[in-house]
């Protein structure tokens, strides 16, 4: 049964492929970015503040302007297929954060008349599920539940694919916890999220994929595991020198933590690299690598 | 477009666009330059881009599944209503001035405009202006609005100006009868009034279309 289930997914296009994106401003370059998502997955989409994961994201839904590459939804080209598209995707930069004095139930009321697969039963039991009151405004209500109102929204759409630009950033850590089981509960449901983050311990909850952005430039876009196991931590005591093919180091007061690729760690007493690790030590690499 | 519409008017508009529908019944008082009140009326569809910017409604109709050229849409429709239902108020009021209260000594004494076929005709070069200024000048940015009401506040003022004077020369007095007199070249202003709303507005949705899609939002 597993392998017909497997197969079926397996003809099914990917949800996202994003080939070749480039995007220039006088003082950033977002340069051939490429990744691939696949129905029912979570994909963090990490990088530090500025390094292109806002730019990206906005980019696979034409809000700017891109100067080359192709973005194709559920296996169709996006230019040409907004319309459709857009009734599929369901897009969120945080939380709620327009009509700040409406109440949501007169914005609800205006958003649904433009999706014709909402589902009002969903978002009734949404609105119960994340225990939110229609008659509150978004300037009343915390930033978790901005988010939550803005995923309520998508869902009610049946969006089956939920792009969410640093949905976490700006939670208290019990309701991450809570968006993050969230997130857990829709991929079951056969959803797929690609949402970016700088804050690694979300991902490690709940990201099958990883996507790393650095400077504008794609350095890894993998299963959450590939990616781990592709890396290395060493210790080194102050003054002993930091060994060939090092990533990126970075000093503490008993001496320095050095990141390598597993292949060059043969040999040498290291042990695993977790997310928040390797993307400390990669920002640190030197331009010239 | 219906929905577009609904969007305006129940979560974008400001209150003071439908207020400033009031300032129709300026063109009841005598000795003043009454296509201000058509400049008000201007004024409170300004408040609505405010009121619009002010409430991120552009990133909201954005993520809409709409064409992106659907938000320029949306503000041309808002616009075209409210100056639709201040004209309509305008031209009743209007008609209840020219038949009713044509002969009254107040305004055939009135050196300023009266309200007339001709004064409809001037309304609608006011709202023309405003949808060509205005709302192409908003469109080059989706943000900035200042300039552009600035220069349509100068070119507004500069029409009910010229549109004052005109009836003073020795050949044009027939333009400003209070009473229904001179209907059929007072009918031709209004028609020439009527198209170049039409022929600027559409002018102006196009130009807004076209510098709208070049923004990175």
């Amino acid at each position: 049964m597993s392998d017909v289930l497997q197969a079926e997914k397996a003809a099914l296009p990917p949800v996202l492929e994003v080939s070749g994106l480039e995007k220039r401003y006088p003082a950033f370059h977002l340069e051939n970015v490429g990744f691939t998502l696949e129905k029912g997955r979570i994909m963090g989409f990490i990088g530090r503040n500025g390094a292109g994961k806002t730019t990206t994201l906005k980019a696979l839904l034409s809000l700017i302007h891109t100067d080359g590459g192709q973005i194709r939804f559920f296996g169709t080209d996006y230019e040409g297929h907004e319309k459709e598209i857009r009734q599929r995707v369901g897009f969120a930069s945080g939380g709620v954060n327009y009509y700040p004095r409406k109440k949501l139930k007169d914005i609800t009321a205006v958003t649904k008349r433009f999706y014709d697969s909402w589902d009002e039963a969903a978002y009734r039991q949404c609105l119960k599920a994340f225990a939110l009151d229609e008659e509150k405004k978004p300037m009343e209500l915390s930033e978790g539940m901005k988010v939550k109102y803005n995923l309520a929204v998508a869902l009610s759409h049946r969006a089956e694919l939920l792009i969410l630009d640093e949905p976490t950033s700006g939670l208290d850590p019990v309701s991450r916890d809570e968006l993050l089981e969230i997130f857990l509960d829709l991929k079951a449901a056969g959803a797929a999220i690609l949402f970016s983050t700088h804050i690694t311990s979300d991902l490690e909850k709940c990201a099958d994929d990883i996507t790393y952005i650095k400077n504008g430039q794609i350095r890894a876009s993998s299963s959450l595991s590939d990616f781990l196991s592709a890396y290395r931590m060493l210790e080194i005591p102050s003054g002993v020198p930091v060994p060939d093919g090092a990533l990126g180091v970075s000093r503490s007061r008993s001496g320095a933590s050095v990141l390598l690729r597993a292949e060059d760690a043969a040999g040498l007493e290291v042990r695993p690299a977790d997310l928040e690790e390797i993307m400390i030590h990669l920002e640190k690499e030197k331009e010239d690598e | 477009m219906k929905n577009l519409l609904i969007k305006e008017f129940k979560l974008a508009a400001s209150p003071l666009s439908y207020f400033f529908l009031a300032f129709a019944l300026m063109l009841f008082i005598p000795g003043y330059p009454i296509l201000v009140g058509a400049f008000f009326v201007c004024l409170g569809i300004f408040y609505s881009f405010q009121s619009g910017r002010e409430q991120n409604d552009t990133i909201y109709t954005a993520l809409l599944p709409l064409p992106k050229r659907s938000f320029v849409q949306a503000k041309f429709i808002f616009t075209a209503a409210i100056q639709g239902i201040a004209f309509l108020l305008m031209t009743g009021l209007t008609l209840v001035r020219m038949f009713t209260l044509g002969t009254s000594k107040v305004y055939l004494e009135n050196k300023m405009m009266n309200a007339n076929l001709y004064f409809l005709a001037a309304v609608l070069v006011i709202f023309a202006l405003f949808n060509l200024i205005f709302l192409s000048g908003f469109f080059k940015t989706g943000y900035y609005f200042g300039k552009p009401f600035i220069i349509f506040t100068v070119a507004g003022f500069v029409w009910i100006a010229l549109a004052e004077a005109l009836h003073h020369f020795p050949s044009l007095e027939w333009l400003n009868t209070p009473a229904p007199e001179n209907m059929g070249r007072q009918l031709a202003a209004f028609v020439i009034g009527l198209l170049l709303w039409c022929t600027l507005t559409l002018l102006s949705y196009r130009i807004s279309v076209k510098r709208f899609e070049k923004i990175d939002l």
